[in-house]
């Protein structure tokens, strides 16, 4: 008997241990811009940490904030000591889930439409967001890509006036992670 | 024209032109120059991964955005897509190898690719920060 009950937990464990499937990245994209009257700004951001476990939907990221590089140098020190404020909050984070996981099959190559919901944490500041964005699957890599707007106001980024006219208040944010499954 | 409007012309049109470099300098200064800067702590990459798991933001507050000489035997080297990262682990976690990250800037890539693990490296690189798993050096170049 106890040989039985010890025989099934083994295979209940086996069988979980099966149904947890994890894709990770330490090399996600991340780009934000914004265009005003007077520039764009761009800037890019290809050290993303993410991971989506893929049993359960279950998403996140983090992003560290002086990762981010600029054309210009004036603007990348700008971003860190006035608008993010780098040093106080180091990282931008994303804790959710890709609502309609089960309708994404990571054993078949294709492009699967992925609805995202979940927490934003940026500048200390934490949002609720849903978005919608696609996973392609690769012979057994996932592209996971998304494209929204964020305002600045939301996460309490403050542009001085002096410059409020080269800053746009609304921010385009590119994601483009190609995540392995963990061995 | 009087003299001394003459002057004050010249004055205001030196001070606008001035100005205008001014603005055109600072606005298209160069990125500093993190190969050649003096690093600001010089130690074991190890050293420095346990400062970070220890108390991240103490670690943070230290070591963020200053240029940070590590040594330390290389597990492996990664290169996703224009990056050229060398690996030093100490930990598996959740995300595979955690340990430090040092992104290479591309005049060294070519030789970080061809290093092996168990290499002893120096480096030296702008420290971004701690990801929760990793410390992250970024623009790194071998010290000799």
């Amino acid at each position: 008997m106890k040989n039985l009950a010890l025989g099934f937990l083994c295979l209940l464990l086996i069988s979980s241990a099966g149904f947890t499937q994890k894709f990770i990245t330490k090399t996600g994209h991340i780009k934000f811009f914004s265009e005003s009257p007077m520039e764009k700004i761009e800037a890019h951001n290809h050290q993303v940490k993410a991971g989506l476990d893929v049993s359960t939907g279950d998403m996140q990221f983090i992003v560290l904030m002086k990762s981010f590089e600029f054309a210009k140098a004036l603007m990348q020190e700008h971003f860190n000591e006035n608008y993010v404020e780098s040093d106080k909050f180091p990282n931008a984070t994303f804790t959710g889930k890709v609502t309609n996981i089960k309708d994404v099959n990571t054993a078949k190559n294709g492009v699967y439409e992925a609805l995202v919901e979940g927490k934003l944490t940026i500048h200390g500041i934490s949002q609720q967001v849903k978005e919608k964005g696609s996973i392609e699957v690769t012979d057994g890599k996932i592209n996971a890509k998304a494209r929204f707007n964020i305002l600045l106001s939301n996460y309490n980024i403050k542009i001085p006036g002096a410059v409020s006219n080269n800053i746009s208040k609304s921010v385009e944010i590119t994601v483009e992670m190609i995540l392995d499954k963990l061995n | 024209m009087k003299t001394w409007h003459k002057v004050a012309s010249l004055l205001v049109l030196t001070g606008v032109i001035a100005a205008s470099l001014v603005f055109y300098f600072m606005y298209n200064k160069p990125h500093p120059d993190y190969e050649n800067m003096e690093a600001a702590f010089t130690l074991s990459s190890a050293d420095l991964y346990k400062e970070f798991t220890a108390d991240k933001t103490k670690a943070g507050n230290k070591y963020n955005g200053k240029v940070v000489e590590v040594t330390g035997r290389l597990s492996k080297v990664e290169v996703a897509d224009s990056l050229t990262i060398c690996v030093f682990a100490f930990n598996q976690g959740v995300f595979g190898d955690e340990g430090m990250r040092c992104t290479m800037l591309p005049g060294y890539s070519g030789k970080a690719k061809h290093l092996q693990p168990g290499a002893d490296l120096k480096l030296k690189g702008f420290c971004s920060g701690f990801n929760d798993t990793d410390v992250i050096l970024d623009k790194c170049s071998f010290v000799k």
